[in-house]
C-alpha cells in the first residue's frame, strides 16, 4: 500500500492480499522468486538495512536439522527437500536467534559484522569445542 | 447434504427469540458460534434444534464465552459463510472488544441482541444499557418492536450487511422478555420466499478462496488505521441508508410490511409527541391514540434504524412540532438520555421551535405503564400551551422516592 | 380485551399453557398475547403469566393488567400471593384447591364477594397425566367458565399444540382437560 493513498483508494476491511492476480496452484510448490507477490506482502519489502550482524552459513558442518529454518522469525532461512540452501540477506534482520538454535559442534552458522567477508570467515571457522573432563 | 424444509401456518404464535430463530433457519445460517446468555439463549438454542432435526445446513459451535463466540463468528465470516449470533447485556459487555473486529474487518455478521440491564445490581430483565454501550462500535443497528419485527428484521439485516457495497455486521435489537418471551401471532414468510429475499451468501475476499490468498485482522498504525475508519464511516453515512431503502422496499414487496428508518404514527398534525424505541413504541401508539380521544394532539416517532442514526428523517419530522419527550431506556450515567442527546443533535442548527425533554424510564424491566404514558402526554401539552419547558429538561419516570429531575 | 392472569410456580407450565391458550384462540382469528414475569426465578418460585386477547392488533406491552380472569394453578399461591390484586369487580377467579369453594374463601377472606370457581387441577393432574402439571386441566375449566370455545374443538386445537408429546401423554391431557371442565364449580 502506499502511503499516500486516500481513504477512498483501498479495498474496504482490515484486510490484506498476498499476490495480485488469481494463483493458479499452491504457492508452496512455486519457487519464490516466480511468485507474483503483490506490494502489500512484506516479501517486497527489504529488512536487510536493519542488520549489523549478519549470519554466515558454514554447511561443512550442518547436518540439515532444519532447527534455524524453523525459529528463524522472519522465514529468511531457504531450505528445500529439508536441505539447508542458504539465508534470505532481503529479510534476515540479524537478529542471530538460527545460530543459538544450530546444535552442531562447532556451529554451523555464526554471527559476524556485516562487513565481514564471509570466504574469509569459513576458512577460519572455529574448531571443535572439547568439553572440559 | 440435503436438509428438510418447515411448512409454517399463515400466522404462527411465536416469541421474539423463536421468531429470530426461524428467521435464521430460513437464512440457512452456516455458522452460529454462540455462548448462552437470559434473555437472548434461546435463539441459537432455536437454531442448534433446527440442526438437530435436519431442517438447516450449518454449523452450531458452543464457545466458552461471549468473546469466543463473536470471535468465531469474525472466523467464520472471514473464511466465508453467512454468521450469527445472539447475546444480551454483561455477555455483550464480553463480546464488545471483538463487536470492533468485526466492524473493522468489514465482515457482515448478524447478532440478535435481546436488551437486558447491565449489573450490578444483576438483572435479567429488559432495558437498552446493552444496545447503547455499542452504538459507536460501527454496527448497524436495527430495533424491533415486537416478535414480528424481530424476525422480519433479522431476514433484512443479512440482505442490508452482506451486500457488497456494504458489508457491516448488523444488530437486531429486541425487548428482553417483553419481545424475546413474549408470543404473539405473526405473519411468516414461506421458506422459499424468506431464503430467495436473503439470496445466497456470495462470498467476498473469503480465506477460503484459495485462488485469491487474503491476510485479515491487519495491523495499521497511525499511518493508515485512521483511512479505515474514516472509510467505513463513510460508507455507513453514504452508502447504507439507500441499501436500507432497497431492502425495506424489497421486503415490502414480498411481504405487504413496511419499513422505515423511523415509524411514524399520527404524526401528520401532531403537535407533541413521544420518540422512543423497543416495546415501549406500541404501548405509546395505544396512549397516543386514546389522547387524541382527549383532544391532545399525539403521536408517537419510534428509532427502527439506530446506527446509521436517521438525523434527517428526525429534523424533519420533529422541527414543526411543539413539544417532543425522549425516552432512554438506559442509566444516563452523568449525561442526557444518549437518544436525548441524538434527537437534540438532529435539531441543532435548524430553525426549529420545538420543546425538547428527556426521561429515564423501565430500567431493569421496570413496567412502563399506559398511565405513565398519559402523564407524560399530558405534561407534554402543558409545554407546549405554555411554550416553555415547564420541567427540568431530564426527569425519571416510574422510580420510587424523591421525585427526580436535571438539567 | 380479555385480559388473563395466571398464578403458577415455576416448572408448573403456566408459559406453556398461555402461550398455548394464545395459539388456540389465534386460529380462530384473534390478536393475542402471552408473556410472563420469572426474572431468575428458580424452579418453584411463585411466578405470573399473562394472556391479552383483542380483535384487533395487541399493541400494549405493559406488564400492568387488570385482568378479566385469574387463573391460580397452584393451590398454595391463594395464601402466599395476593391473587386479587389489580382485579376488577367482574373479575373472575379460577383456582386449584382441594377445598369446597366456601372452605377456600374462609381461609383466604379476600376472595370473600368474588366471583371464585374451584377446580382441584393438580389431583386431575396426577391422576391422569401422573405428575402435578397442572396447566391443561386449568385452560379446560376455562373453556367451561368462559366458553369461549366448544370443549371438543378446543381439545382438538391442544392435539395440535401437543403433537410433539408422546401419543400417551397427549391422550392423558385431552382426559385432564376434560375432567377439568366436567368438575369445575
Amino acid at each position: 500500500m502506499s502511503k499516500q493513498q486516500g481513504w477512498d483508494e483501498f479495498e474496504i476491511g482490515a484486510m490484506l492480499r498476498s499476490f495480485d492476480g488469481k494463483i493458479d496452484e499452491c504457492p508452496a510448490f512455486t519457487p519464490q522468486r516466480d511468485r507474483n507477490y503483490s506490494q502489500n506482502s512484506s516479501h517486497v519489502a527489504s529488512v536487510a538495512d536493519w542488520r549489523l550482524i549478519k549470519p554466515v552459513y558454514n554447511k561443512d558442518y550442518c547436518i540439515d536439522c532444519q532447527f534455524c529454518w524453523v525459529y528463524c522469525p522472519d522465514v529468511s532461512i531457504i531450505s528445500r527437500d529439508k536441505k539447508m540452501i542458504g539465508i534470505d540477506m532481503d529479510h534476515c534482520k540479524g537478529c542471530g536467534v538460527c545460530v543459538e538454535v544450530c546444535p552442531t559442534n562447532p556451529k554451523s552458522l555464526l554471527m559476524f559484522p556485516e562487513q565481514a567477508d564471509e570466504e574469509t570467515e569459513i576458512a577460519s571457522w572455529p574448531t571443535k569445542d572439547e568439553k572440559e573432563e | 447434504m440435503a436438509f428438510d424444509k418447515l411448512e409454517l401456518n399463515e400466522i404462527e404464535v411465536w416469541d421474539g427469540n423463536h421468531a429470530a430463530a426461524q428467521a435464521l433457519r430460513q437464512a440457512q445460517v452456516d455458522v452460529v458460534s454462540a455462548y448462552p446468555i437470559t434473555p437472548s439463549t434461546a435463539v441459537v438454542e432455536g437454531y442448534a434444534k433446527f440442526k438437530a432435526d435436519n431442517l438447516v445446513e450449518g454449523e452450531v459451535v458452543m464457545v466458552e464465552s461471549e468473546h469466543a463466540a463473536m470471535s468465531g463468528c469474525i472466523g467464520a465470516a472471514a473464511a466465508g459463510g453467512r454468521v450469527a449470533t445472539a447475546t444480551a447485556s454483561q455477555g455483550l459487555a464480553l463480546m464488545a472488544e471483538t463487536l470492533y473486529q468485526a466492524s473493522g474487518m468489514r465482515l457482515p455478521i448478524v447478532l440478535n441482541l435481546v436488551n437486558r440491564a447491565l449489573a450490578a445490581p444483576l438483572n435479567v430483565n429488559c432495558d437498552h444499557s446493552d444496545m447503547y454501550m455499542v452504538r459507536d462500535s460501527g454496527w448497524i443497528q436495527f430495533d424491533a418492536f415486537n416478535a414480528q419485527e424481530a424476525y422480519d428484521l433479522n431476514l433484512i439485516a443479512f440482505k442490508v450487511g452482506e451486500d457488497h457495497d456494504v458489508r457491516l455486521p448488523v444488530v437486531v435489537n429486541q425487548d428482553g422478555f417483553l419481545t424475546s418471551h413474549t408470543a404473539q401471532g405473526l405473519h411468516p414468510l414461506s421458506d422459499d420466499d424468506a431464503y430467495n429475499f436473503v439470496g445466497e451468501y456470495k462470498p467476498m475476499n473469503d480465506m477460503l478462496d484459495f485462488e485469491h490468498p487474503v491476510s485479515h485482522g491487519i495491523q495499521t498504525e497511525e499511518d493508515w488505521h485512521f483511512e479505515h475508519k474514516a472509510r467505513q464511516h463513510a460508507d455507513t453515512m453514504n452508502i447504507v441508508p439507500a441499501k436500507i431503502d432497497e431492502a425495506f422496499a424489497e421486503f415490502e414487496r414480498i411481504s405487504g410490511r413496511k419499513y422505515n428508518h423511523i415509524e411514524k404514527y399520527d404524526m401528520d398534525d401532531a403537535e407533541v409527541c413521544v420518540v422512543c424505541m423497543g416495546t415501549s413504541v406500541e404501548t405509546a401508539r395505544e396512549v397516543a391514540k386514546e389522547m387524541r380521544e382527549k383532544g391532545i394532539k399525539a403521536g408517537v416517532i419510534g428509532i427502527r434504524v439506530f446506527r446509521p442514526f436517521p438525523f434527517a428523517d428526525i429534523s424533519e419530522a420533529l422541527k414543526d412540532l411543539k413539544a417532543v419527550a425522549v425516552l432512554d431506556r438506559s442509566a444516563p450515567g452523568g449525561a442526557a438520555g444518549a437518544l436525548f442527546n441524538e434527537i437534540a443533535g438532529s435539531l441543532i442548527n435548524t430553525d426549529t421551535k420545538v420543546l425538547l425533554s428527556g426521561y429515564i424510564y423501565g430500567l431493569g424491566g421496570r413496567d412502563l405503564t399506559k398511565k405513565h404514558l398519559v402523564d407524560l402526554y399530558t405534561e407534554l401539552q402543558a409545554n407546549a400551551d405554555a411554550g416553555k419547558l415547564l420541567t427540568q429538561q431530564q426527569q425519571f419516570i416510574g422510580v420510587r422516592g424523591p421525585k427526580l429531575a436535571f438539567l | 380485551m380479555l385480559e388473563i392472569r395466571w398464578h403458577s410456580r415455576a416448572g408448573q407450565g403456566a408459559v406453556t399453557g398461555a402461550k398455548g391458550l394464545a395459539d388456540v384462540i389465534s386460529t380462530t382469528g384473534k390478536h393475542v398475547q402471552a408473556f410472563a414475569f420469572y426474572g431468575s426465578a428458580k424452579r418453584g418460585a411463585a411466578m405470573t403469566a399473562y394472556n391479552r386477547v383483542d380483535d384487533k392488533p395487541v399493541l400494549n406491552h405493559e406488564k400492568y393488567m387488570e385482568p378479566d380472569y385469574v387463573f391460580v394453578i397452584d393451590p398454595a399461591l391463594v395464601y402466599t400471593s395476593d391473587v386479587t390484586v389489580n382485579g376488577k369487580d367482574n373479575t373472575k377467579y379460577i383456582i386449584t384447591t382441594h377445598l369446597p369453594k366456601d372452605e377456600l374463601i374462609k381461609a383466604q377472606p379476600k376472595l370473600e364477594g368474588k366471583e371464585v370457581y374451584t377446580v382441584d387441577c393438580i389431583t386431575i393432574a396426577n391422576e391422569t397425566i401422573g405428575r402435578p402439571i397442572p396447566n391443561t386441566p386449568m385452560l379446560g375449566a376455562f373453556m367451561k367458565i368462559s366458553e369461549m370455545y366448544d370443549i371438543e374443538f378446543f381439545k382438538e386445537s391442544m392435539k395440535r399444540i401437543l403433537k410433539k408429546l408422546p401419543q400417551k401423554i397427549v391422550d392423558a391431557n385431552m382426559i385432564a382437560i376434560q375432567r377439568a371442565y366436567d368438575e369445575v364449580k
